[in-house]
């Protein structure tokens, strides 16, 4: 659809809904490629541009109206200023579905529906469903509104006042179920704990400020196990010992804590150490293994492990430690070694990777070489081709001068004869026009 | 009513997570923000600086482009926010950027885009003055900002 069609339809459908979807209370979030870039909210009526960038057909409408210099076929699209001039009005329908299932608040949540429903829903739950919804009043002389779930199956006007028997308040007959059982003041109740009769609304405030209600003593988490009344409590709390103490009891606690916490922290450490020591022993033993079987075969082998004493042990942990050493450097050597093996490897690798490709570079070259040998050649031949007949004629002539003159020389006539044959392309010419040419010899060359 | 939810959507937004070097200074209505705007890499010209940028809008916004600009508090002030030299940020605070007049607005932008547009704007300037002809139209100047003829000859920006 193009555009000034669009703008006729988006006019025509100023549609009154009941809810305006954009104002609406989103209960989750949502994706944010669902969110109209213009209003911010999930599309409306979703519409396409050319360059498939999507807007609620209403802000697309207000924009074009006001960014589209009168008249004009196109209008840029907001997103990327692609000129649009047609309109699609299908959008995919999992699009549709995505916006319409995004959860929302029933919009009548400040008259007490808190149902939730997706956004597809609440118009019909409004319309239909919600109970809170203000409609007017079924007797039409009444002219007020009433919530939907007060009307009556009877269609009765409830905004008649009646007076309540006990309170001489004139209360309309809608809330009048509600005053009857809840807020009448004369309505009555007694207070379990403390005996006093007290009106029913403020029973709430009263229970929490009795002073005959029950509670424990402060320090009940410190063991103090006494229940009363709350008039009591306060002179119980100036007595009982445990409230005096708790402070104590508090600091101590953190205290307690955070030492918790450094010795949780100074285990973990411990731990760290023990699995390094209990890896530099073994490393330990397994050297002294070595250097001990190393040292009985020189002695003889005779020595038995089992008659080995402590002071044995030690001097051979002590060998081991001075063997230890030399075996490190032994083993740094080693390796050094090894590296050195290893480069000297890539050096020979990388030298013959290196003369390899400068072999083929020189095939290349040369096969370059040999190509532009060949052009030239041909070329060469060509320009021959093209001068022969200019030498013909400079020979023609130069015959008719020199036969004129009277003077033919041999050489000429030698030349002449070997005209007809195959190689009829410089010979005749030669022989006058050398001199002029010092270029020729090099033709002699190549045609060798 | 239009502006003002998309408004508090971009608040709510914002409050939830603003670009590195924007920061929100005043949002208490829906008509006139403030934004504190910093230059992140190592220009010169505004290191250590901090700006401050005026956002009015009117109840037509998205659809119409806010009013923006930069204010000055003395330096004197906790806060000190000067106007940032650049050659097309007139020592008024009033900004010369096409993306900010009705013609090159686009209703897919937001507070947030402004001001990463203005952010790198001075990114990427690298010369120290004013427009031409500044103390001029700082001293004639009595139009509305968005009625000021500008005229958008620098691409550059």
């Amino acid at each position: 659809m193009n555009i000034p069609d669009f703008l006729a339809l988006e006019a025509d459908s100023e549609s009154g809904d009941l809810v305006d979807l954009r104002a609406l209370d989103f209960v989750s979030s949502y994706d944010s490629h669902l969110m109209c870039p213009i209003c911010h909210c999930p599309f409306v009526q979703p519409v396409r541009l050319q360059c498939d960038h999507v807007f609620c057909r209403k802000c697309l409408g207000s924009a074009i109206t006001t960014v589209r210099s009168a008249d004009s076929e196109e209008f840029p699209c907001p997103s990327c200023r692609t000129p649009a001039t047609r309109i699609s009005m299908n959008v995919p329908r999992l699009l549709i579905n995505m916006c319409d299932e995004i959860q929302v608040r029933c919009p009548l949540l400040g008259d007490g529906c808190e149902e939730v429903v997706p956004r597809g829903h609440i118009q019909s739950h409004v319309e239909k469903y919600c109970g809170y919804r203000l409609v007017p009043c079924p007797d039409e002389s009444c002219g007020k509104n009433t919530r939907k779930k007060d009307l009556q199956p009877d269609q009765r006007c409830m905004h008649s006042y009646c007076r309540c028997g006990r309170c001489n308040e004139d209360i309309m007959e809608q809330d009048f179920a509600e005053h009857d059982k809840e807020l009448c003041p004369s309505l009555e109740t007694t207070c379990v704990d403390c005996g006093t009769t007290i009106p029913q609304r403020t029973l709430k405030q009263h229970i929490e400020t009795c002073p005959d209600v029950v509670s424990p003593c402060v320090a009940s988490k410190y063991g103090c196990q006494v229940k009363i009344r709350r008039a009591d409590i306060a002179i119980h709390e100036q007595q009982c010992p445990l409230v005096s103490i708790g402070p104590y009891f508090e600091a101590q606690n953190t205290r307690l804590d955070s030492l918790e916490l450094t010795m949780r922290h100074l285990q973990q450490r411990n731990e760290i150490f023990e699995d390094g020591l209990a890896n530099i022993r073994s490393t330990l033993r397994d050297f002294a293994r070595a250097s001990g079987n190393g040292g009985r075969s020189v002695i003889g082998g005779e020595r038995d492990q089992q008659a080995r004493g402590d002071a044995d042990e030690s001097s051979d942990l002590a060998t081991a430690f001075s063997s230890h050493t030399t075996q490190y450097l032994l083993s740094l050597h080693e390796s050094l070694r090894e590296e050195v093996n290893q480069i000297s490897h890539a050096l020979t690798d990388l030298d013959a990777r290196a003369s390899m490709t400068i072999m083929n570079e020189c095939l290349r070259i040369k096969e370059d070489m040999a190509h532009t040998n060949a052009a030239v050649n041909s070329v060469r031949m060509q320009v021959q081709w093209l001068m022969n007949p200019r030498l013909h004629n400079g020979a023609r002539a130069g015959g008719i001068r020199t036969s004129t003159a009277g003077n033919e020389s041999p050489r000429t006539q030698l030349t002449s004869t070997s005209a007809p044959g195959p190689s009829n392309a410089a010979g005749p010419s030669l022989g006058p026009l050398r001199p002029r040419r010092p270029s020729d010899s090099g033709r002699e060359g190549t045609k060798l | 009513m239009f502006a003002n939810k998309r408004l508090s959507k971009e608040l709510l937004k914002l409050q939830e997570h603003v670009p590195p070097g924007v920061s929100i200074a005043k949002s208490d209505n829906l008509e006139e923000w403030q934004m504190d705007i910093k230059v992140l890499d190592d220009n010169p010209i505004y290191q250590g600086q901090t700006y401050r940028l005026k956002f009015t809008f009117s109840n037509k916004y998205p659809i119409e482009p806010p009013e923006v600009q930069f204010i000055e508090l003395p330096a004197t002030s906790d806060t000190p926010r000067p106007i940032p030299m650049h050659p097309h940020i007139y020592s008024n605070g009033i900004i010369c950027l096409d993306l900010l007049s009705s013609s090159g607005w686009s209703p897919v932008q937001t507070v947030e885009s402004v001001c990463m547009s203005i952010q790198s704007m001075l990114t990427a300037n690298s010369r120290n003055e004013r427009p031409p002809g500044d103390s001029d139209f700082v001293a004639y100047n009595r139009r509305r900002i968005r009625d000021i003829p500008f005229v958008y000859e620098d691409d550059n920006v």
